[in-house]
Protein backbone atom coordinates (compact mmCIF):
# COMPACT_ATOMS: atom_id res chain seq x y z
CA UNK A 1 0.00 0.00 0.00
CA UNK A 2 1.44 3.34 -1.04
CA UNK A 3 1.56 6.11 1.54
CA UNK A 4 0.96 9.77 0.76
CA UNK A 5 4.55 10.89 1.39
CA UNK A 6 5.76 8.41 -1.25
CA UNK A 7 3.09 9.04 -3.87
CA UNK A 8 2.57 12.81 -3.46
CA UNK A 9 5.85 13.98 -5.07
CA UNK A 10 5.32 11.71 -8.10
CA UNK A 11 1.66 12.71 -8.54
CA UNK A 12 2.30 16.45 -8.13
CA UNK A 13 5.42 16.49 -10.36
CA UNK A 14 3.61 14.56 -13.10
CA UNK A 15 0.51 16.78 -12.78
CA UNK A 16 2.31 20.14 -12.92
CA UNK A 17 4.76 19.11 -15.66
CA UNK A 18 2.00 17.54 -17.74
CA UNK A 19 -0.19 20.64 -17.33
CA UNK A 20 2.53 22.72 -19.00
CA UNK A 21 2.94 20.23 -21.86
CA UNK A 22 -0.81 19.77 -22.44
CA UNK A 23 -1.37 23.55 -22.49
CA UNK A 24 1.33 23.88 -25.17
CA UNK A 25 -0.17 21.09 -27.29
CA UNK A 26 -3.70 22.44 -26.81
CA UNK A 27 -2.67 25.90 -28.11
CA UNK A 28 -1.53 24.43 -31.42
CA UNK A 29 -4.47 22.03 -31.78
CA UNK A 30 -6.81 24.99 -31.14
CA UNK A 31 -4.96 27.13 -33.71
CA UNK A 32 -5.43 24.34 -36.27
CA UNK A 33 -9.12 23.90 -35.37
CA UNK A 34 -9.86 27.63 -35.57
CA UNK A 35 -8.48 27.85 -39.11
CA UNK A 36 -9.23 24.50 -40.72
CA UNK A 37 -11.91 22.98 -38.49
CA UNK A 38 -11.88 20.28 -35.83
CA UNK A 39 -11.51 17.35 -38.28
CA UNK A 40 -7.80 17.87 -39.16
CA UNK A 41 -7.06 19.13 -35.63
CA UNK A 42 -8.51 16.07 -33.90
CA UNK A 43 -7.32 13.70 -36.65
CA UNK A 44 -3.71 14.81 -36.16
CA UNK A 45 -4.02 14.77 -32.38
CA UNK A 46 -5.66 11.33 -32.41
CA UNK A 47 -2.94 9.86 -34.64
CA UNK A 48 -0.27 11.26 -32.30
CA UNK A 49 -2.03 9.78 -29.25
CA UNK A 50 -2.04 6.42 -31.08
CA UNK A 51 1.73 6.63 -31.66
CA UNK A 52 2.23 7.57 -28.01
CA UNK A 53 0.15 4.58 -26.88
CA UNK A 54 2.37 2.29 -28.99
CA UNK A 55 5.51 3.84 -27.43
CA UNK A 56 4.16 3.30 -23.90
CA UNK A 57 3.03 -0.29 -24.61
CA UNK A 58 6.44 -1.08 -26.16
CA UNK A 59 8.55 0.62 -23.48
CA UNK A 60 6.65 -0.54 -20.39
CA UNK A 61 7.68 -4.23 -20.42
CA UNK A 62 11.27 -3.35 -21.43
CA UNK A 63 11.74 -1.25 -18.29
CA UNK A 64 11.05 -4.25 -16.05
CA UNK A 65 14.04 -6.04 -17.63
CA UNK A 66 16.53 -3.34 -16.52
CA UNK A 67 18.11 -3.81 -13.05
CA UNK A 68 16.64 -1.28 -10.58
CA UNK A 69 19.88 0.59 -9.73
CA UNK A 70 20.82 0.92 -13.42
CA UNK A 71 17.30 2.18 -14.20
CA UNK A 72 17.43 4.71 -11.33
CA UNK A 73 20.86 5.95 -12.45
CA UNK A 74 19.87 6.29 -16.12
CA UNK A 75 16.57 8.00 -15.27
CA UNK A 76 18.29 10.22 -12.71
CA UNK A 77 20.86 11.48 -15.21
CA UNK A 78 18.22 12.08 -17.90
CA UNK A 79 16.01 13.87 -15.35
CA UNK A 80 18.91 16.07 -14.27
CA UNK A 81 19.67 16.99 -17.88
CA UNK A 82 16.00 17.69 -18.57
CA UNK A 83 15.22 19.37 -15.23
CA UNK A 84 18.30 21.60 -15.07
CA UNK A 85 17.61 22.67 -18.68
CA UNK A 86 14.07 23.72 -17.68
CA UNK A 87 15.27 25.43 -14.52
CA UNK A 88 18.00 27.30 -16.42
CA UNK A 89 15.42 28.65 -18.89
CA UNK A 90 13.02 29.48 -16.05
CA UNK A 91 15.72 31.47 -14.20
CA UNK A 92 16.66 33.30 -17.41
CA UNK A 93 12.99 34.13 -18.08
CA UNK A 94 12.33 35.26 -14.50
CA UNK A 95 15.40 37.51 -14.54
CA UNK A 96 14.43 39.10 -17.87
CA UNK A 97 17.23 37.59 -19.96
CA UNK A 98 14.85 35.48 -22.04
CA UNK A 99 11.40 36.32 -23.39
CA UNK A 100 8.50 34.88 -21.39
CA UNK A 101 6.58 31.95 -22.90
CA UNK A 102 3.46 33.49 -24.47
CA UNK A 103 0.62 31.15 -25.57
CA UNK A 104 -1.21 33.98 -27.40
CA UNK A 105 1.88 34.71 -29.52
CA UNK A 106 2.41 31.00 -30.25
CA UNK A 107 -1.27 30.68 -31.22
CA UNK A 108 -0.99 33.53 -33.74
CA UNK A 109 2.32 32.22 -35.13
CA UNK A 110 0.86 28.74 -35.67
CA UNK A 111 -2.22 30.20 -37.37
CA UNK A 112 -0.01 32.07 -39.83
CA UNK A 113 1.78 28.82 -40.80
CA UNK A 114 -1.31 26.71 -41.44
CA UNK A 115 -2.60 26.93 -44.99
CA UNK A 116 -3.99 23.54 -46.00
CA UNK A 117 -5.78 20.64 -44.30
CA UNK A 118 -2.76 18.34 -44.69
CA UNK A 119 -0.42 20.86 -43.11
CA UNK A 120 -2.99 21.54 -40.39
CA UNK A 121 -3.33 17.87 -39.43
CA UNK A 122 0.46 17.50 -39.45
CA UNK A 123 0.89 20.53 -37.19
CA UNK A 124 -1.61 19.05 -34.74
CA UNK A 125 0.09 15.62 -34.97
CA UNK A 126 3.56 17.03 -34.31
CA UNK A 127 2.46 19.21 -31.41
CA UNK A 128 0.66 16.39 -29.60
CA UNK A 129 3.42 13.87 -30.35
CA UNK A 130 6.27 16.10 -29.14
CA UNK A 131 4.55 17.38 -26.03
CA UNK A 132 3.16 13.89 -25.39
CA UNK A 133 6.62 12.32 -25.57
CA UNK A 134 7.73 14.77 -22.88
CA UNK A 135 4.75 13.72 -20.73
CA UNK A 136 5.61 10.03 -21.27
CA UNK A 137 9.22 10.68 -20.27
CA UNK A 138 8.17 12.62 -17.16
CA UNK A 139 5.73 9.89 -16.07
CA UNK A 140 8.38 7.19 -16.63
CA UNK A 141 11.05 9.26 -14.92
CA UNK A 142 9.17 10.12 -11.75
CA UNK A 143 7.33 6.78 -11.59
CA UNK A 144 9.58 3.97 -12.78
CA UNK A 145 12.32 4.29 -10.16
CA UNK A 146 10.14 3.04 -7.31
CA UNK A 147 7.02 1.44 -8.74
CA UNK A 148 5.09 4.72 -8.84
CA UNK A 149 3.92 4.46 -12.43
CA UNK A 150 0.23 4.42 -11.51
CA UNK A 151 0.33 7.54 -9.25
CA UNK A 152 2.46 9.38 -11.84
CA UNK A 153 0.06 8.35 -14.64
CA UNK A 154 -2.89 9.57 -12.55
CA UNK A 155 -1.14 12.94 -12.15
CA UNK A 156 -0.60 13.23 -15.92
CA UNK A 157 -4.14 12.09 -16.72
CA UNK A 158 -5.58 14.62 -14.25
CA UNK A 159 -3.59 17.37 -15.99
CA UNK A 160 -4.97 16.28 -19.37
CA UNK A 161 -8.56 16.30 -18.07
CA UNK A 162 -8.21 19.68 -16.31
CA UNK A 163 -6.58 21.43 -19.29
CA UNK A 164 -9.02 19.94 -21.82
CA UNK A 165 -12.01 20.90 -19.66
CA UNK A 166 -10.70 24.46 -19.22
CA UNK A 167 -9.81 24.74 -22.91
CA UNK A 168 -13.15 23.49 -24.17
CA UNK A 169 -14.92 25.80 -21.74
CA UNK A 170 -13.16 29.04 -22.69
CA UNK A 171 -12.30 28.01 -26.28
CA UNK A 172 -9.22 30.26 -26.38
CA UNK A 173 -5.48 29.69 -25.84
CA UNK A 174 -4.92 29.16 -22.13
CA UNK A 175 -2.78 32.27 -21.82
CA UNK A 176 -3.89 32.88 -18.24
CA UNK A 177 -2.34 29.65 -17.01
CA UNK A 178 0.76 30.89 -15.12
CA UNK A 179 2.94 28.84 -17.43
CA UNK A 180 6.23 30.54 -16.64
CA UNK A 181 5.69 30.03 -12.91
CA UNK A 182 4.69 26.42 -13.52
CA UNK A 183 7.82 25.86 -15.61
CA UNK A 184 9.92 27.25 -12.74
CA UNK A 185 8.23 24.80 -10.36
CA UNK A 186 8.64 21.90 -12.80
CA UNK A 187 12.34 22.66 -13.24
CA UNK A 188 12.76 22.61 -9.46
CA UNK A 189 10.85 19.33 -9.04
CA UNK A 190 12.51 17.48 -11.93
CA UNK A 191 15.98 18.58 -10.78
CA UNK A 192 15.19 17.32 -7.26
CA UNK A 193 13.99 13.98 -8.65
CA UNK A 194 17.13 13.84 -10.81
CA UNK A 195 19.49 14.26 -7.85
CA UNK A 196 17.44 11.77 -5.82
CA UNK A 197 17.41 8.98 -8.46
CA UNK A 198 21.02 9.53 -9.54
CA UNK A 199 22.18 9.14 -5.93
CA UNK A 200 19.96 6.11 -5.33
CA UNK A 201 21.29 4.61 -8.56
CA UNK A 202 24.82 5.05 -7.20
CA UNK A 203 23.81 3.11 -4.09
CA UNK A 204 23.47 6.20 -1.88
CA UNK A 205 20.00 6.31 -0.34
CA UNK A 206 19.11 9.75 1.04
CA UNK A 207 18.53 10.16 4.79
CA UNK A 208 14.78 10.38 5.36
CA UNK A 209 13.94 8.35 2.26
CA UNK A 210 11.32 9.90 -0.03
CA UNK A 211 10.91 12.90 2.31
CA UNK A 212 14.39 13.98 1.16
CA UNK A 213 12.73 14.95 -2.14
CA UNK A 214 11.07 17.91 -0.41
CA UNK A 215 14.42 19.07 1.03
CA UNK A 216 16.11 18.69 -2.37
CA UNK A 217 13.32 20.65 -4.07
CA UNK A 218 13.66 23.34 -1.38
CA UNK A 219 17.39 23.56 -2.02
CA UNK A 220 16.92 23.95 -5.79
CA UNK A 221 14.18 26.54 -5.23
CA UNK A 222 16.43 28.64 -2.97
CA UNK A 223 19.34 28.44 -5.42
CA UNK A 224 17.15 29.31 -8.43
CA UNK A 225 15.52 32.28 -6.65
CA UNK A 226 18.96 33.48 -5.53
CA UNK A 227 20.20 33.34 -9.13
CA UNK A 228 17.17 35.39 -10.24
CA UNK A 229 17.81 37.92 -7.46
CA UNK A 230 21.44 38.27 -8.57
CA UNK A 231 20.68 38.61 -12.28
CA UNK A 232 17.58 40.81 -12.21
CA UNK A 233 19.32 44.06 -11.10
CA UNK A 234 22.07 43.46 -13.67
CA UNK A 235 19.51 43.06 -16.45
CA UNK A 236 17.62 46.16 -15.29
CA UNK A 237 20.86 48.13 -15.14
CA UNK A 238 21.89 47.01 -18.64
CA UNK A 239 18.47 47.99 -19.99
CA UNK A 240 18.51 51.51 -18.51
CA UNK B 1 10.47 11.77 -43.01
CA UNK B 2 10.92 15.36 -41.89
CA UNK B 3 8.43 14.73 -39.07
CA UNK B 4 10.58 11.88 -37.72
CA UNK B 5 13.70 14.03 -38.06
CA UNK B 6 11.99 16.88 -36.22
CA UNK B 7 10.82 14.56 -33.44
CA UNK B 8 14.32 13.10 -33.02
CA UNK B 9 15.83 16.58 -33.05
CA UNK B 10 13.36 17.69 -30.38
CA UNK B 11 14.13 14.63 -28.24
CA UNK B 12 17.86 15.31 -28.59
CA UNK B 13 17.41 18.94 -27.57
CA UNK B 14 15.35 17.84 -24.54
CA UNK B 15 18.48 16.37 -23.01
CA UNK B 16 21.38 17.99 -24.82
CA UNK B 17 19.99 21.46 -25.45
CA UNK B 18 23.01 23.05 -23.77
CA UNK B 19 26.20 21.11 -24.54
CA UNK B 20 28.24 22.75 -21.76
CA UNK B 21 25.58 21.91 -19.15
CA UNK B 22 25.41 18.31 -20.40
CA UNK B 23 29.19 17.74 -20.35
CA UNK B 24 29.64 19.33 -16.92
CA UNK B 25 26.78 17.30 -15.48
CA UNK B 26 28.15 14.04 -16.88
CA UNK B 27 31.54 14.93 -15.34
CA UNK B 28 29.84 15.46 -11.95
CA UNK B 29 28.04 12.10 -12.18
CA UNK B 30 31.29 10.42 -13.26
CA UNK B 31 33.11 11.86 -10.23
CA UNK B 32 30.26 10.78 -7.95
CA UNK B 33 30.38 7.25 -9.43
CA UNK B 34 34.12 7.02 -8.66
CA UNK B 35 33.49 8.18 -5.09
CA UNK B 36 30.62 5.69 -4.68
CA UNK B 37 32.23 2.62 -6.24
CA UNK B 38 36.01 3.13 -5.82
CA UNK B 39 36.32 5.23 -2.66
CA UNK B 40 33.20 3.48 -1.28
CA UNK B 41 31.67 6.64 0.18
CA UNK B 42 28.10 6.60 -1.19
CA UNK B 43 26.82 9.44 1.01
CA UNK B 44 29.69 11.65 -0.14
CA UNK B 45 28.76 10.69 -3.71
CA UNK B 46 25.18 11.85 -3.09
CA UNK B 47 26.53 15.17 -1.77
CA UNK B 48 28.67 15.54 -4.89
CA UNK B 49 25.64 14.96 -7.13
CA UNK B 50 23.64 17.64 -5.30
CA UNK B 51 26.36 20.31 -5.03
CA UNK B 52 27.58 19.50 -8.53
CA UNK B 53 24.10 19.87 -10.03
CA UNK B 54 23.63 23.22 -8.27
CA UNK B 55 27.05 24.40 -9.46
CA UNK B 56 26.31 23.29 -13.05
CA UNK B 57 23.00 25.20 -12.95
CA UNK B 58 24.70 28.37 -11.69
CA UNK B 59 27.47 28.06 -14.28
CA UNK B 60 24.97 27.57 -17.09
CA UNK B 61 22.86 30.57 -16.01
CA UNK B 62 25.86 32.91 -15.63
CA UNK B 63 27.28 31.70 -18.96
CA UNK B 64 23.96 32.52 -20.67
CA UNK B 65 23.91 35.94 -18.95
CA UNK B 66 27.50 36.63 -20.07
CA UNK B 67 26.68 35.70 -23.68
CA UNK B 68 23.56 37.87 -23.75
CA UNK B 69 25.44 40.95 -22.51
CA UNK B 70 26.15 43.36 -25.39
CA UNK B 71 29.85 43.78 -26.12
CA UNK B 72 31.35 47.20 -25.32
Amino acid sequence: MLDLATAAPAVSAAFVASTVEVVEAFTIVLAVASLRGWRPALGGAGAALGVLAIVVVALGPLLSLVPLHALQLAIGILLLLFGLGWLRKAVLRASGLMALHDEDAIYERERSKIAADGVAALASFKAVLLEGLEVVFIVLAVGAGRGLMIPASIGALAAFVVVMAAGLLIHKPLARVPENTLKFAVGVMLSAFGVFWTSEGLGAPWPGGDLALFALAGAFLVVALTLVAILRPRVAEAAS
Amino acid sequence: MSVIAEVLEELWSMFVGDRRLTLLLLAVVGLAAVVAYVVLQPLLAAGIVLTGAVAVLADSVFEAARKSRPKA
